[in-house]
């Protein structure tokens, strides 16, 4: 009976104590302090995606709804006064979460104390050109671009590439820029798991909300692989494999991928312009779930640096599914590669050593 | 935080302190509206009274511990996330510009809030069909959560059904070398029809926003023709020519633009509305006394809010979209979520005669919102100087009601 007595009051002194610290926190968060300012760099923030992307990310849409930002914006300089009129409509806005807007064409001004860089800005794909060439021409820029980061950016800044070619881009950037951690620089595929996401709950006709864990593999480009192997439905009580709903198998091979891959080429036809709208939400969606963490049993995909992983070579920019926490992904390890899956992955990986290659020859 | 109300943590120490604060603490507990804390504080309470035995005292405390682990374990399993019915946004004109740049906004839960779901309902004519199918495919891919559906199409009957806001973006726009009552002529048939249309098909209580210019006048139609829409739902946006002036003064006055407030925008949505700061304040501080430039206040200042529109089309050779869109998700957002405290903001509203303006016009006033319902701000004072310009601008608005409904007959 002794001991039961004391067992009481050590529980009691122990739920109080921590009771009482929990108190005191919650009194603390009256103090409304305000969370510093993240300055937050977009190149190329002239152009259709740099309008759609500003307004979200000075809403918090990016970094959640009580990070304050400051927006550095750069352009070229023949986009100057476009770029001064955008500058001019956020001050419009009278965004409180906005603390300031820089509007520049000098890079090295935009890339000073940045902590999240969007790059948008490269060469843009004319009709008819070859990727060989699209390399050749945002070679140059990224090259730039990545020392003026390295020499002014926050030491730990992440990156995303958007501009494509995305990988290569970011690749480049990576090796110009060896200061920045190699796991801090990443590339846009989040559209076309978006887009992949879509298509699932178009085909099933459920809300896109509920469905979840596809995966994109590989290279921003036609050789990407769009796998729904792994995906899944939320049906209310659990979840269901998407393979198993899906009735026709077939279609999870070829239709379901090639109208992914051809999505941005439909948007195209349809409004006469490039999707600027969801690459803008795509590009938020990455930066968010990477510093605010990705939820418990989800993953998405982001173009990161390879480590070896499900045998890809190391040292490429590559698509994988991964996990974030505290503002650090993780590639999902452990996932079941077929035949089928197999040879695409590979397929991409060689595609983007080929660029890889030939990015490095048009640097000498 | 794992746990809902830290008003639970200090119902349980109650029990080891005096009874003399369970008082207040039922109080709180009541009207925190938790339900785990009912429990806790009836036990708590009965440890006001004193108990002479030393063992069930402290048995009791550790009771109510337990009770309230248990509890704040079970609530956040208990109900995932009660979902608000989703609500119906109308965007007519969607397949443009400022369509583009607000059905974004409206997805992300911007205009109605971060937990209220929506259904777009987007309308534009058919020659833009294909493009809207377009804004379609693009939301569908952006996987937003809060957007529950969209429905894209040229039928305005099919775009009116069901709509709880309407924000009318679509009018016939200004061309070159057009005359001002060919513009209003065709927008007054516009409007005719989509009032119509609005009043059959769209929800009881549907709040209007008319964005297209003249939006004064287009409003002003919008309710003429559609009379069972209650008079209070129709409104016209000058929240953007609100937002800019708050802009200018920030600016000059090198302050936050969330620190400046209650500046006014009077009247007509045009070159005639009159930006007013003699009633706007940063911090405690009138703003006319920080900016100590009078002069700059009754022009120079003016004219830049009045011609800020045309100087960011001169720099982005198109028109502002961005910040009007931004501001139609403000004006529906303080319209129905309400005005903080000691804030008000402007709004193009059905006139009752206050400040002397006639009645019965679509007029820019300052006001407050509460419960989803606007009232205009009196009791300010307007010198002689404002009196001139509210009386200009609302003569023009005369004059422009007197042409649109020259132009139905």
């Amino acid at each position: 009976m002794e001991n039961l007595d004391v067992i009481q009051k050590v529980v009691v002194l122990l739920g109080c104590l921590y009771l009482s610290w929990r108190i005191i926190r919650y009194l603390w968060s009256f103090l409304d302090v305000e969370k510093d300012p993240l300055i937050v760099l977009v190149t190329g923030a002239a152009g259709q995606i740099g309008y759609a992307l500003v307004p979200m990310i000075a809403r918090g849409a990016m970094l959640g709804s009580d990070q304050p930002v400051i927006l550095h914006m750069l352009d070229i300089e023949p986009a100057a006064d476009i770029l001064q009129g955008v500058k001019m409509e956020l001050m419009d806005g009278a965004f409180p979460l906005l603390k300031g807007v820089m509007a520049t064409t000098d890079v090295n001004e935009a890339c000073k104390g940045v902590d999240i860089a969007i790059m948008l800005g490269g060469f843009p794909r004319r009709k008819g050109m070859a990727t060989k060439a699209l390399i050749s021409k945002n070679v140059g820029i990224y090259k730039t671009q990545a020392s003026a980061l390295e020499q002014h950016a926050d030491p730990n800044c992440k990156v995303l590439v958007v501009a494509n070619p995305a990988n290569t881009n970011a690749l480049i950037l990576k090796e110009f820029a060896p200061s920045i951690p190699e796991e801090n620089i990443t590339c846009l595929t989040r559209l076309d798991h978006n887009r992949a996401l879509s298509q699932i709950s178009e085909n099933l006709n459920v809300h896109v909300g509920d469905v979840k864990n596809v995966i994109i593999w590989g290279n921003h480009s036609s050789t990407q692989y769009v796998d729904a192997n792994h995906a899944l439905v939320d049906i209310g009580v659990g979840h269901k494999s998407v393979k198993e709903l899906v009735a026709n198998n077939h279609w999870l091979d070829s239709e379901f991928i090639t109208s992914v891959q051809q999505r941005g080429d439909a948007i195209v036809k349809a409004r006469r312009l490039s999707s600027a709208l969801s690459a803008a939400s795509a590009a938020c969606d990455h930066m968010r779930d990477w510093i605010l963490g990705t939820p418990k049993g989800t993953w998405v995909s982001m173009g990161v640096y390879s480590d070896g992983s499900y045998g890809i070579q190391p040292g490429l920019i590559y698509s994988f599914p991964v996990t974030c926490e505290k503002g650090v992904w993780s590639i999902v390890q452990g996932l079941t590669i077929g035949e089928f899956e197999r040879e695409k992955m590979d397929a991409s990986a060689r595609e983007l050593i080929e660029e890889k290659t030939w990015a490095y020859s048009c640097l000498h | 935080m794992p746990f809902e109300s830290m008003a639970i943590a200090g119902t349980t120490l109650l029990p080891l302190g005096n009874g003399s604060t369970d008082g207040f603490s039922s109080v709180i507990f009541f009207t925190t509206n938790d339900g785990d804390i009912g429990l806790n504080s009836i036990l708590a309470l009965t440890q006001s009274v004193t108990y002479p035995q030393q063992k069930v005292f402290p048995l009791l405390i550790f009771i109510v511990f337990i009770a309230f682990c248990i509890s704040n374990l079970v609530s956040p399993l208990r109900s995932p996330a009660m979902a608000k019915d989703p609500v119906r946004v109308l965007v007519t004109g969607a397949a443009g510009q400022i369509g583009y740049a607000l059905v974004p906004m409206i997805a992300r839960g911007i205009m109605l809030g971060a937990d209220q779901p929506v259904i777009l309902h987007m309308l534009d004519i058919p020659p833009a069909a294909e493009a809207l199918n377009g804004v379609k495919m693009e939301l569908v891919d952006a996987a937003f959560p809060l957007l529950k559906g969209v429905v894209a199409t040229t039928d305005a009957v099919e775009a009116c059904t069901g709509v709880n806001v309407a924000v009318m973006v679509g009018g016939f726009p200004r061309k070159e070398g057009m005359e001002r009552k060919d513009v209003m002529s065709k927008n007054v048939s516009i409007y005719k029809s989509q009032a119509s249309a609005l009043e059959k098909h769209a929800a009881a209580n549907c709040k209007v926003l008319v964005v297209a210019n003249p939006a004064n006048t287009n409003a002003l139609i919008l309710k003429e023709f559609a009379p069972s829409i209650p008079e209070k739902n129709i409104t016209c946006l000058t929240r953007l020519d609100h937002n800019r002036a708050l802009g200018q003064i920030s600016e000059k006055l090198g302050v936050q633009v969330s620190d400046v407030k209650n500046v006014i925008i009077w009247g007509n949505h045009s070159s005639t509305q009159y930006p007013d700061v003699t009633h706007a304040t940063v911090g405690d501080k009138s703003v006319p006394e920080l900016v100590k430039d009078d002069e700059w206040l009754k022009s120079g200042f003016i004219s830049t809010v009045q011609q800020r529109g045309a100087a960011i089309i001169k720099a982005r050779k198109l028109s502002s979209a961005l910040s009007a869109a931004s501001s139609a998700c403000d004006h529906i957002r303080d319209w129905v979520c309400g005005t903080p405290e000691g804030t008000w903001v402007s709004m193009g509203v059905y006139s009752d005669g206050s400040y002397n303006v006639p009645a019965g016009l679509i007029y820019s006033f300052p006001v407050t919102c509460r419960n989803g319902e606007w009232t205009i701000v009196q009791g300010l004072s307007i010198d002689e100087f404002s009196r001139k310009k509210l009386d200009l601008t609302a003569e023009e608005l005369s004059e422009e009601k007197a042409l649109a409904y020259s132009c139905l007959s």
